[in-house]
């Protein structure tokens, strides 16, 4: 393994030490993959049917403040700011402006918290922060001030069908609609929102970065009568992956517009203004070249982002985007951008070019498991 | 977990162990090492090869993924498949809880003048230095 040194660790890096994680580089940021006694399957399963506790730190926050600041971030980025009220959160794309090469192209995927008219909190991934917040702040208007708190906030996500009860366990507020979040100021300052990316009922924790370990601490011993478990990112993409959700450098991507990720559902398309509406209005009217599916391999043979996909006379229908090993359904699943030509449907056969050999999948639409976020 | 002294070893992190001999061939048994295996994380397919596969030194013989990666078992001696473990295709997880035993991948029938055709290979201390050298 030919390993650079990341320069950043989470605020929790000790207590990962502590916990025998393997550690691995996320956008720079070095990241428990995994815990020793535990394993990608066995902290997945605990998030499906029980609870897991994951340090996601390496997410951006950053926050947009000033007089007309929901305002202008509602003429950047995709989603439609006015379909939500302050106390609320939402999924969203920053895209590369009309004018630019690859306009519509997905600079970021990230969630937007919607504390008020003039304060807005962003938490993009860990590679794409500075990117996100630079475009704003060039963009942002006399007034209204962007600010990287990257390194200041720390974000755990509790995920699982028992995480409401380990939150109250620690005098959290957990009875919250999805994506409706409430800020605390008790054991410091706490924003918890009912959100995740994991398919489960769940919540993220935004904590001020010096009473992280604090609540990381509090939330695992809560947990203990549930049997929580310390979770990696390894079993954060096992879960999402069987969600169907995007994961910025597979699914989403400059090369990837929303159109043909299916994120269409994040563009407010009546909105007069934001960034890449032009191209994104031509693509969705034309129809895109190539659309996200789901691919569901028979047995345990895995397909693995940049696989090329094939059709019954071997022609490239498309390419593999991320793929993994299900641990609920035992088998191999993957997300794929296939070629709108080939005309995708669920139950199409394909196959994929495993290191060269041609292994049988069909095409679904994903989830490939059932969601329990609501 | 300690690293068996009944074995032999190849700095590709596989182990080769003689069974016996069959005929005129020695019979070798091939799995991955407890390093392998914690450095792959939860094993979920392992690919064999077929029996009466010609297996030549250095060649990939199969293939063991995890939910993370997959990883290429090389052959560590010449010779012929003569079994392959057919649990696994049910319970590769064994690669990771007994990755000695039972978590065994394949077995060789090894012709040729040597004794002990696993000689060559790294013995368990040297295989150990090689591994915390890191």
């Amino acid at each position: 393994m030919t390993a650079q040194t990341p320069s950043l660790t989470s605020p929790l890096h000790e207590r990962h030490l502590a916990l025998g994680a393997k550690l691995a580089d996320f956008g720079g940021w070095s990241m428990p993959l995994e815990y020793a006694g535990g394993g990608v399957i066995a902290e997945h399963t605990a998030v499906r049917q029980g609870v897991g506790l994951f340090d996601v730190s390496h997410l951006g926050t950053g926050t947009v403040r000033g007089p007309g600041a929901a305002a202008f971030v509602d003429r950047c980025l995709t989603n439609d700011l006015a379909r939500i009220a302050p106390g609320q959160a939402q999924y969203t794309l920053c895209c590369l402006p009309d004018g630019e090469d690859r306009a519509g192209g997905v600079v970021d995927d990230l969630i937007a918290y919607l504390y008020g008219d003039d304060d807005v909190l962003l938490v993009p991934n860990a590679a794409n922060a500075a990117d996100v917040l630079g475009r704003l702040a060039a963009a942002a208007p006399e007034g209204v001030t962007v600010t990287d708190r990257h390194t200041e906030v720390a974000v755990l996500a509790l995920q699982g069908p028992q995480s409401a009860e380990v939150l109250a366990a620690v005098g959290l507020p957990g009875s919250l609609d999805y994506m409706a979040f409430d800020r605390t100021q008790g054991t410091g300052d706490v924003t918890v929102c009912r959100t995740g990316y994991t398919g489960e009922h769940g919540y993220e924790l935004l904590v001020e970065a010096d009473r992280a370990g604090e609540l990381w601490d509090a939330l695992l011993a809560a947990g203990g009568t549930e049997q929580i478990r310390p979770c990696g990112l390894g079993a954060r993409d096992t879960l999402r992956t069987e969600m169907g959700y995007p994961l910025h450098g597979h699914e989403l991507s400059p090369d990837i517009t929303p159109v043909q990720a299916r994120a269409g559902w994040a563009v407010g398309w009546r909105k007069p203004e934001f960034w890449g509406r032009e191209a994104l209005l031509a693509e969705r009217e034309a129809g895109p070249v190539r659309q996200l599916w789901g691919l569901r391999a028979p047995g345990r043979g895995i397909p693995r982002p940049g696989m090329q996909v094939l059709d019954g006379t071997g022609a490239r229908v498309g390419e593999v985007t991320s793929g993994t090993f299900s641990p609920t359904l035992r088998a191999g699943i993957a997300l794929a951008l296939l070629d709108t030509a080939a005309r995708p449907a669920p139950g199409l056969e394909l196959a994929v070019d495993v290191r060269g050999r041609t292994s049988p999948v069909e095409v679904v639409k994903p989830p490939f498991v059932e969601p329990h976020v609501r | 977990m300690a690293t068996p002294d009944d074995r032999r070893y190849t700095d590709q992190h596989e182990w080769a162990q003689v069974q016996g001999t069959s005929g005129a061939a020695t019979v070798v048994r091939i799995g991955i090492t407890d390093h392998a295996q914690d450095a792959l994380g939860d094993i979920v397919y392992v690919q064999l090869p077929e029996v009466g596969e010609e297996l030549t030194t250095g060649n990939p013989v199969g293939e063991v993924e995890s939910t993370k990666s997959v990883s290429d078992v090389y052959a560590p001696l010449a010779g012929t498949v003569s079994a392959v473990n057919t649990a696994l295709a049910e319970t590769p997880e064994t690669v990771n809880s007994d990755p000695y035993g039972e978590g065994w991948l394949l077995e060789i029938e090894v012709t040729g003048d040597t004794e002990d055709p696993t000689d060559g290979l790294l013995d368990a201390a040297a295989y150990q230095a090689l591994v915390d050298q890191g």
